[in-house]
């Protein structure tokens, strides 16, 4: 090590003081592969395989480890750059002006609040989030950062959603959180009332009524 | 760099959803078309191979180009594989570019391709969205449309757009698609609609991510292209009239997340504050001009000297937005730029005739190689014959511009095809 600061420290010993055990230490198979079927069609000589593969992954957050423990204590770090003063959410962990040429940057406590930048209604999703159709992502900026985070939206009507309302941070209950970015989503801040319906609304609210019903089918 | 590179063939497989046939067997039938149409080509005169495929997730197999390869008896040959998500193709075509540009090569084959029907679709959205930062993006539920939509409601808003618009990208896309049998939407839906899709059917069709609905998203596929890349001598003398040069190539970068793109200090330091937002596509305008420079075409005059494009359309907003990245509009002319429908087939720049993802689907590995290889067939005057009409067949064409897209516009490339 050349005592550079901007490199980051790489631990060799570390013992997990801290462990949340609850739903996959000790009983989830890790089945790897398994061939578990086939289709076969007589006219068309087509084979058709099953195969199932699943895998317990481990997802170190190292030096993101702060964000992960601050999700876990309800709380929000950011970083900083010492140099220029750019704030980051999601933290970068080394500034991204060339200028700064790779200073590492320092954790910030953020306040829990932001402005939604932009966002959609999503009506269809990957395999994990069906069942949460219809849902509004929002990215948002949290306290002055120069950058925005997509989260999900909760608390209104999804066609209530607006360019520029003020949001705040709501947390998972203590025992679901995962140390993960789906610990908390976005709420609208206190006092914020959506406003009054219009076309655009109606429109919205119109492509969603399927979304329910599909969600509802769905088992 | 006097030293000129071609595209001296090429073809592909249909796309569909689902399509049964291997990755080798969808790869070597491309290659058989091409030395259909260049009877000259031989696998004998390849001399590096260059493939493109995206996701080793959708087959469980890493390295699947070493099965390609081998399959087709190039042992011995070197060979390199592109993953680049959706601009996977259009970065192995700058790769096998940049080998015959600096002359260690003179035959280079680009073969792509995608098996997304191994999985169900959702599952599919899932694997693509692996893409995004999963520690942020794909945790909380985005999968690529969504990022997609969240974007362009902010172009729309920005611009004075509406559903109508991006409905436009759809509509002709896939209608254009009417007459190109390897496209999925002639082989699946299409045969509901045949060439009257209609903004209504596109309007109706169910909510993906507000405001886009499925018929203004492309379609996952499963499907092969080939593209072959060489130097002009070799084109000249195996290829004659069924070449054409590489005149620009340009390759440009942009943030992971679109979050990131409010201020970042390197964009601003090239385009301005404020620039790209989370609306506008840098890397784009980026890769377009660099193209552009390249060709020696003016910024401004693009849009009268570009004769016929392929647009990476995976969305029909993405296309939109697309159009002003490569300098065709700017704000305050998109509206009406849309509207007169100038990148219809009767407009001053038809875009997408072969039908663009929207019409042939996106089996991500693929896609990039079928767009350079439909403005192939435009530029060599081959349209009558892999379309089943003329109808689609952009005449006297001299200029032609590729795009290919990956990210949430994370990596573009565009390409400038000439006539030689
Ligand atoms: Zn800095």
């Amino acid at each position: 090590m050349t005592g550079d600061k901007r490199l980051h420290r790489i631990p060799d010993k570390v013992e997990y003081d801290q462990r949340h055990s609850d739903d996959f230490r000790g009983d989830v198979k890790e089945v790897g592969f398994h061939f578990c079927g086939y289709d076969y069609d007589t006219a068309e000589e087509q084979l058709k395989i099953y195969l199932h593969y699943d895998q317990l992954y481990y997802w170190k957050l190292a030096e993101l480890s702060k964000m992960g423990k601050g999700f876990l204590d309800g709380q929000l770090w950011g970083t900083k750059c010492p140099k220029c003063g750019d704030k980051f959410f999601p933290p970068r962990v080394n500034c991204w002006n060339l200028d700064c040429n790779l200073e590492k940057t320092e954790w910030v406590q953020l306040a829990q609040k932001g402005v939604v930048h932009t966002f959609t209604i999503a009506g269809w999703s990957g395999k994990s989030s069906l069942k949460r159709l219809p849902f509004v992502l929002a990215y948002v900026i949290v306290d002055g950062c120069k950058t925005a985070v997509a989260n999900e939206l909760r608390g209104l009507k999804p066609w209530d959603a607006e360019f520029g309302m003020p949001v705040k941070v709501v947390w998972a209950p203590k025992k679901e959180r995962r140390a993960a970015i789906t610990d908390f989503h976005f709420e609208p801040a206190d006092g914020w009332k959506p406003g009054p319906m219009n076309p655009e609304k109606e429109r919205m609210k119109e492509l969603c009524e399927p979304v329910y019903e599909w969600v509802k089918s769905m088992q | 760099m006097t030293r000129r590179v071609c595209i001296a063939g090429g073809a592909v497989t249909p796309f569909d959803y689902p399509m049964h046939l291997e990755p080798e067997s969808m790869v070597a039938n491309c290659i058989v078309e091409t030395q259909q149409d260049i009877p000259d080509f031989h696998l004998r005169d390849l001399q590096f191979m260059v493939y493109s495929h995206f996701s080793v997730h959708f087959g469980k197999q890493l390295c699947p180009e070493w099965i390609v390869h081998d399959h087709l008896g190039l042992v011995g040959l070197p060979h390199i594989r592109i993953e680049n998500g959706g601009n996977t193709g259009g970065s192995a075509l700058y790769g096998a570019f940049l080998a015959v540009k600096s002359g260690l090569f003179d035959v280079v084959g680009v073969a792509g391709w995608e098996t997304m029907d191994n999985v169900t679709q959702s599952q599919g959205s899932e694997f693509i969205a692996l893409a995004s930062d999963t520690r942020y993006e794909a945790l909380a539920g985005g999968i690529y449309p969504i990022y997609y939509a969240a974007m362009a409601y902010k172009f729309m808003k920005e611009h004075g757009l509406t559903e109508e618009d991006f409905a436009l990208a759809a509509l002709k896309n896939r209608n254009n698609a009417a007459d190109n049998e390897k496209t999925q939407w002639y082989r699946g839906e299409y045969q509901q609609y045949k060439r009257d899709l209609t903004v209504d059917d596109i309007l109706k069709s169910r909510l993906i991510s507000y405001p886009l609905k499925r018929y203004d998203c492309c379609l996952m596929s499963r499907g092969a292209a080939f593209c072959l890349v060489t130097s002009e001598e070799w084109a000249k003398k195996n290829a004659d009239g069924k070449y054409v040069v590489i005149d620009g190539a340009g390759l440009s970068s942009c943030t992971i997340r679109a979050g990131d793109r409010l201020a970042f200090p390197a964009w601003t330091e090239m385009y301005g504050k404020g620039y790209p937002d989370m609306t506008e596509f840098a890397a784009c305008r980026r890769s377009g001009e660099v193209a552009y420079d390249m060709a020696g075409i003016e910024y401004k005059r693009a849009v009268k000297e570009v004769d016929v494009a392929e647009i990476h359309d995976a969305f029909s907003s993405s296309e939109t937005q697309i159009y002003k990245a490569l300098h065709w509009c700017d704000k305050d002319s998109i509206r009406q730029f849309v509207r007169e429908k100038r990148t219809f087939m009767e407009g001053e720049l038809p875009v997408n005739p072969g039908g663009g993802l929207m019409g042939y689907g996106h089996p991500v590995g693929a896609t990039g190689i079928m767009s350079a290889v439909e403005c192939y067939y435009q530029l060599t005057d081959m349209i009558p014959k892999k379309h089943r009409s003329s109808k689609t067949y952009v005449r006297d064409a001299d200029v032609g511009l590729v795009n290919s897209h990956a990210g949430t516009g994370t990596s573009i490339s565009n390409f400038i095809l000439r006539r030689p």
